[in-house]
This record gives C-alpha cells, sequence and structure tokens, in this order.
C-alpha cells in the first residue's frame, strides 16, 4: 500500500475518523487504532515479515526493561549487546548475507580458489532498515541512560511500528516520538491543515517531478553507450531530481500524514540542493539518518575531537557506513566514499560548519559566489548519485568518462520517445517554488494558500506520470 | 474538527472542479485534431470515400502500400495500426461507418490477432477521448470494467493514459504539431533489419472464435462492404506455421497469405515485411483480388 494509491486513499481517511470520532477518548484507544493500523498497513506488503517486525519489537521492549533493571554493569552490558547483535544480525542476515557471501567468493575466485557460494535469496522485508534503527538507537539511549525504558507495550511498540514512518522513515528517535506518544493527542486545526498542505505538496515532488524525470533518467542510464554528453550530464540531474523528489516526497507525506494524527515527526530534508558546500548538504539530506549516524557513531567515535588523522577516520568511517547503509552493493560504498572525499577539505580546513545560516541573496558579488557555490556543490552530488544509480562502479567511471570525453551537447531522442532536454522547463519552475518558499517546510500555507493548492492539484492531475507507475526508491532499503 | 471537515470538502470540491475543467479542455483539444492519429482522423476529418480500406495490425500497416492500389485507380487508405488487437479494429470500422465513411471493400489482416479478444491499452487510449461524443465508442466500450470510471470521473481516462492522451499528447496537438501515422495513404514502411527478430514461435497460439471479427463480417455484410480477409507473410524461421492452417479451419473464408513472399531479404524482423517485401506483396495482393480492374 503506497502513499501515492487508491488503496491508501481509502485507508488513511478511514483511520482518521476512527481515530478522532470512535477512538479518541484516551490515549489507549488512541495507540491501541494506530498500532493495528501500522500492523495492517504492514502486512499488507508481506504478512509473513509482520512476525520480524513483532519479533524486533518485543526483544527491544524486553531487553530495554532489562538493561534499565540490571543493578550490575555487567549485566547491563549483556542485554545491550543481546539487542544490538540481534538487531544487527538480522539486518545482515535479510540485507548483507548474499553481498558478503558473493564479495568473499569473487575474492577466492581471484586467488585461484573457486567456491560456489550459498546465497539464500531472501526477499528484503520492507522497511527493515528504518525500524531497526528505531530499536537500536532506542536501547542505545538507555544504555547511556539519556532516556528511561518504556513499560507500556503498546506506546513502545506505536514508536516502533508508526505506519507513516514505517516502511521509508524519517528514522525518529525515543526521545522525540514517544513523549508524544504518550500524551493523548487532542485535534489541532492548523497541524491538520498543515498536514493536508504537506501531503499534497509530497505528491506533488514524488508524481510530478520524480516519476517525470525517472522516464529520462532511466532512458539515459539504462542506454547510456549510446549518449552523447549533455544527454549524459542531463541523465545524472534528472537522476538527482528524482531522487529527491521520490524520497523528500515520501517523508513530506510521511509527515503531513502524521500531523493528522497529532504526532509531530522528525524534518527530513531541508531543500538540499541549494547546500553552498557538502557538509551543509548533508546537514539537510536524509537528516534523519545523517545525525543517527552523527549521534550514534560518529560523536562515539570521537567526532570533529582528537587528531585530524581521527577526524578524518571518522568521517569515512560515516560516510562509508552510510552508503553501506542503503543497500548490499559496491555502488552505494562508492556513493558513501566519493561524499567522504567531498568533505574532506572542509574538515581539514574547519570550514565544515561555515554555512549555517540561511541564505539570503542581494545584488553583490558575495551573492554572486553564494549561486557559484550552490551550483558547484550541485554538479558534485550529481557525480555522486551517478554512483548510486549505475549498475556498477565500471559502469559509473565509464558514464562519466563519456560525459567529459564525448563531446556532443546536441538534442537526442531517448528510448522513452522524448528529447532529452524536455523536462528541464518542469525541473527549473521546481527549483523556483523552492527557493521562493525555502524558509518554509511546503509552498503552499501562507497567502492564497487555496490558488497555490489548486496550482499543485493541476500538476498532480495534469503533469504527473501514473501510466509508468514507480514505487519509492526507498522502500528497497 | 468542522472547520478540518469543511477544509477537505472545499479541497475535494476544488480538485474536483479542476479536473473537470481539464478534461473539458484536453477533449476539446482532441475533437479539434485530425493530424496525428488514424483514430482522431477518422474522428474528426471529413466523411470520405474509398475504393479500398486496409484495416489490421502493425502486420497491415506495414503489408499493404495504399500508392500501388491507387496505380490501379482505387482510392485506398491503410488504417492498420501498430499494437492493435480485433477489439480495436473493429472499433474502427464502427467509428468510419458511424462518421459517414464509404468503403466497397476492406482488406483485413486477421492472423495473429485472431488468437486474442481482449483490448490493446495503447489503442484503446486513442478513443477515449472521444467517448462522450460518439455512440459507437461508447456502446464498444460499455462491457469494460474501468467504463464508468472513464465516463463519470473526470479526467479519470487522461491519468490513466497519460502517456498516450496526456499532456504531452495533448500539447502537441494543439500545437498542430503531426505525426508520420498519415503519411503515404497511412502505410509506413520499415527499412532497417533487426537479425536477432528473425525467429518467431507461434507454438502457444491458437485462434478463437473471435466474437471481433464477427462483429466485422456482420457490420461489412449490412453495409454491402466488400469483406477480404487475410493472413499475412511471416519469415521462414517460425515454429508453430500450423498456426494459420488452424485459421483457415476456424474460418474457411480467410486467405492464406503467410507464404506470399519468401526470403530474408523482403523481411524487417520475422513478423513484418521491409518496404521492398510489403511491396512485392501489395503488388501479388492486388494481382489475386483486383485484377479484373
Amino acid at each position: 500500500m503506497f502513499f501515492n494509491s487508491l488503496s491508501f486513499a481509502v485507508f488513511l481517511p478511514i483511520i482518521f475518523l476512527l481515530y478522532w470520532f470512535v477512538f479518541s477518548k484516551s490515549k489507549l484507544t488512541q495507540n491501541g487504532l494506530l498500532l493495528l493500523a501500522s500492523y495492517f498497513f504492514y502486512s499488507c506488503w508481506d504478512w509473513r515479515f509482520l512476525f520480524l517486525l513483532l519479533f524486533s519489537t518485543f526483544l527491544d521492549y524486553y531487553t530495554g526493561i532489562q538493561i534499565e533493571n540490571s543493578d550490575s554493569k555487567k549485566k547491563r552490558k549483556i542485554w545491550f549487546w543481546l539487542s544490538i547483535g540481534t538487531n544487527l544480525g538480522f539486518l545482515g542476515v535479510f540485507k548483507y548475507y548474499d553481498f558478503f557471501a558473493l564479495s568473499l567468493s569473487n575474492l577466492l575466485s581471484n586467488v585461484g580458489i573457486k567456491e560456489n557460494p550459498l546465497l539464500l535469496h531472501w526477499i528484503l522485508p520492507v522497511g527493515i532498515s528504518f525500524y531497526t534503527f528505531h530499536g537500536l538507537s532506542y536501547v542505545i539511549d538507555i544504555y547511556k541512560s539519556r532516556i528511561k525504558a518504556e513499560h507500556n507495550p503498546i506506546d513502545y511498540a506505536l514508536f516502533v511500528s508508526y505506519f507513516p514512518l514505517l516502511v521509508a522513515g524519517p528514522i525518529e528517535r525515543a526521545t522525540h516520538l514517544l513523549p508524544q506518544v504518550k500524551e493523548k493527542r487532542s485535534f489541532n486545526f492548523q497541524q491538520a491543515k498543515d498536514g493536508v498542505f504537506m501531503i499534497v505538496w509530497g505528491l506533488v515532488k514524488k508524481v510530478v517531478i520524480a516519476d517525470t524525470c525517472a522516464t529520462y533518467a532511466n532512458a539515459i542510464f539504462d542506454h547510456y553507450e549510446s549518449m552523447n554528453a549533455l544527454s549524459l550530464a542531463l541523465g545524472a540531474v534528472y537522476f538527482a531530481f528524482q531522487i529527491y523528489g521520490d524520497f523528500s516526497g515520501y517523508s513530506d507525506m510521511a509527515i503531513g500524514i502524521s500531523k493528522l494524527f497529532g504526532l509531530e515527526l522528525l524534518r527530513n530534508f531541508n531543500y538540499p540542493y541549494f547546500s553552498r558546500d557538502i557538509a551543509e548538504f548533508w546537514r539537510r539530506w536524509h537528516i534523519s539518518l545523517s545525525s543517527w549516524f552523527r549521534d550514534y557513531v560518529y560523536i562515539p567515535l570521537g567526532g570533529s575531537k582528537g587528531s585530524k588523522v581521527k577526524q578524518v577516520r571518522n568521517v569515512f568511517i560515516i560516510f562509508l557506513l552510510s552508503g553501506f547503509w542503503h543497500g548490499a552493493n559496491w555502488t552505494y560504498i562508492a556513493w558513501g566514499f566519493i561524499n567522504a572525499l567531498y568533505f574532506l577539505p572542509l574538515l581539514l580546513r574547519n570550514k565544515n560548519r561555515s554555512n549555517i545560516e540561511v541564505i539570503s541573496l542581494k545584488w553583490n558579488l558575495d551573492s554572486v559566489k553564494v549561486i557559484l557555490s550552490i551550483l558547484m556543490t550541485f554538479v558534485l552530488t550529481c557525480l555522486a548519485w551517478v554512483f548510486f544509480r549505475a549498475k556498477s562502479i565500471t559502469a559509473a567511471f565509464d558514464y562519466i568518462k563519456r560525459m567529459a570525453t564525448n563531446g556532443i551537447f546536441q538534442s537526442q531522442y531517448l528510448a522513452n520517445r522524448r528529447y532529452n532536454y524536455e523536462i528541464l522547463i518542469l525541473i527549473l519552475i521546481f527549483v523556483s517554488v523552492e527557493w521562493n518558499n525555502r524558509i518554509k517546510q511546503e509552498p503552499i500555507s501562507g497567502r492564497f494558500s487555496i490558488l497555490r493548492l489548486a496550482l499543485c492539484f493541476g500538476a498532480i492531475l495534469a503533469l504527473g506520470t501514473y501510466s509508468d507507475y514507480k514505487a519509492f526508491i526507498y522502500f528497497q532499503f | 474538527m468542522k472547520q478540518f471537515l469543511l477544509l477537505v470538502v472545499k479541497a475535494f470540491v476544488l480538485l474536483y472542479l479542476i479536473a473537470w475543467v481539464l478534461d473539458l479542455a484536453y477533449t476539446q483539444v482532441y475533437l479539434h485534431s485530425s493530424k496525428r492519429g488514424k483514430v482522431e482522423a477518422v474522428f474528426n476529418g471529413k466523411p470520405k470515400k474509398y475504393d479500398v480500406v486496409i484495416l489490421g495490425t502493425s502486420r497491415a500497416n506495414n503489408h499493404f502500400v495504399p500508392e500501388l492500389f491507387e496505380k490501379k485507380g482505387l482510392k485506398t487508405f491503410n488504417y492498420g495500426m501498430s499494437g492493435s488487437h480485433l477489439f480495436e479494429t473493429s472499433l474502427l470500422l464502427e467509428l468510419m461507418i458511424e462518421r459517414k465513411f464509404q468503403m466497397k471493400c476492406i482488406i483485413l489482416e486477421a492472423d495473429l490477432s485472431l488468437s486474442n479478444d481482449k483490448r490493446d491499452e495503447g489503442t484503446t487510449a486513442r478513443y477515449l477521448p472521444f467517448l462522450h461524443h460518439s455512440k459507437a465508442i461508447a456502446n464498444h466500450f460499455r462491457q469494460e470494467k474501468e467504463f464508468y470510471g472513464w465516463c463519470c470521473i473526470p479526467f479519470y481516462r487522461y491519468i490513466e493514459y497519460d502517456s498516450q492522451i496526456g499532456f504531452r499528447e495533448m500539447y502537441e496537438s494543439l500545437l498542430g504539431k503531426t505525426t508520420s501515422n498519415l503519411d503515404n495513404g497511412g502505410y509506413y514502411p520499415l527499412h532497417t533489419k533487426n537479425e536477432a527478430n528473425m525467429k518467431n514461435n507461434y507454438q502457444s497460439l491458437n485462434p478463437l472464435h473471435n466474437k471481433y471479427y464477427e462483429k466485422i463480417k456482420q457490420i461489412c455484410k449490412s453495409n454491402n462492404i466488400r469483406l477480404i480477409t487475410v493472413t499475412t507473410p511471416v519469415c521462414e524461421n517460425v515454429k508453430g506455421m500450423d498456426y494459420f492452417q488452424k485459421v483457415t479451419e476456424m474460418y474457411p473464408e480467410i486467405h492464406n497469405l503467410e507464404n506470399f513472399v519468401q526470403g530474408d531479404e523482403y523481411f524487417s524482423s520475422c513478423g513484418h515485411l521491409n518496404d521492398k517485401g510489403a511491396r512485392l506483396f501489395t503488388q501479388k495482393v492486388i494481382n489475386l483480388f483486383f485484377s479484373e480492374k
């Protein structure tokens, strides 16, 4: 059940009406309904993996209480590692086992040892990377005595399984969501209205921007050997907007849906393509994952304290982990590695926190510099996306090589029966809308909101891509 | 809550109005376009008189050269459509009758398409803009399960088939851009050769008692149109050639012409003649059926 499907359009209003008109008497009834709805939502993907989700929930709930109740450090440690080991074990087996087995087999065959690796070919349970990270953060926070263990199983289960964020995030923190879950929610008109606007804007990003860009990006990446330099460059740009529209659109819809139930989720994107350097990009892109790695990996490793060598090591570790989190493929690891390389000069010159303030442009030379730095960052990001999208690292290098050496900058007819430049106007309109609304979460609210809503509806109906239906990219992670 | 429910109702009314306006605008554009496709050329064009009309799939579209019929003095147009099934072919004929076309003879390519009585999505889409303006189209689609969605939900048909009749196609129609669909009397010549496609397997195919073929026969009979139904050539590297035998066993009136042109040099792919092959085939067809003229 996708957020942009008809079945979800039936599911959501039913749950909304039940939540506020039938189950609104107490926190318990509200949470009970949301939990049941979440399990139903998840079982629509594949009911078999519901047991995995239930087990993971129970494990973290139980070990959380045991860590808190343990009277010795040793016992705390045992419970802690039991939870961490089991969570990462499941993630490892389902997501990474085949990758490691194949990589090892390839390595051995290179030194003359031929092995047929035992591959599992298991389907990846949808959302496993997201709910595992929810559980991990919860257990780590209890172990570090940042929070108390949750004793109410329904409240805890809802924190892990809450349907708007269950399958593709944002990755929530117990410190942020659990306190909200523990209070009875009252209906707030402004919050619900903001929620509707975010859902509509998320839908625009998904069906108008992401899915339309996808038809062009796929036509170019899938036939990159026959593409000229202009098509290859545009292909990277289209993919950049595809993945941004897809993932941030999903996140916006998740945040908007959650607002309808009176719960606020963490912001996941903050106009990342307006970043002035890569460090700023990573403060604006998939914020909930970046901050998760920052808080639970980077800072415990020493963060930006200690010698430069240690700092560089820490940066490479979190970027490589971030790449690997996305999937069991060397292309994702290469993508993480490239971003670490981009980050390095900023770190070494202590400039990684130099672009914190909101961007404002005036008619002066500094603004020209800002625009150039935004463009430069975008180009670097697009080059890294080539690795993320390509089928292999060799294909990615070949793609970039052809982009640089082909030298033909002409209009080209693509396999999707369209010319390579055709959606540039759509992208430019989208960018200008985002730029003019960059201090808000979505561009619909404010003056003339009905007119803006009408324009969004018009865009969704007339410019959306429907016949070439695409699932959300991040569901595969 | 009341305020919110009111907002939701307003949003839905707004959505409905926008969909209705878009539906109206798109439909108007298609109602005034006749340069891009065969369906809209029939629907929006003036009634025409033909000696010969060719109907069928791409194996009609790429195989019959109207220019050769014209040389013989026969006013001809090739209305074969790539990807179409007999479902859409029979509808095109109904539409022609509704639009007062006069035809003396129809050459229908009905071979592989006899094994299928379902609709082709891409070709079906071309008829949908005219759903509210043609009884023939509305009646033809009435049995389809999406019919009431197409009819009653504004703009739904343009969303469902956005790659065929969505914004891009509407915009190009509005600008009056032409396609090659109506060039060469509707015939689309093939020039390239795809070696990888020089084989086919029809072993799993079986001709059906196809209700749309029956419908075409009945329309021709009641409108006094001579119907010539033929199979068209395939290359030699085909498994399951007995399919064509099964076709004539089921429908003895169908002329077996699948071996009328032989030799890979005449083919673009196993199921499609190249231009040279199409000209040879058309000439043989003319000699066979129109030699007296």
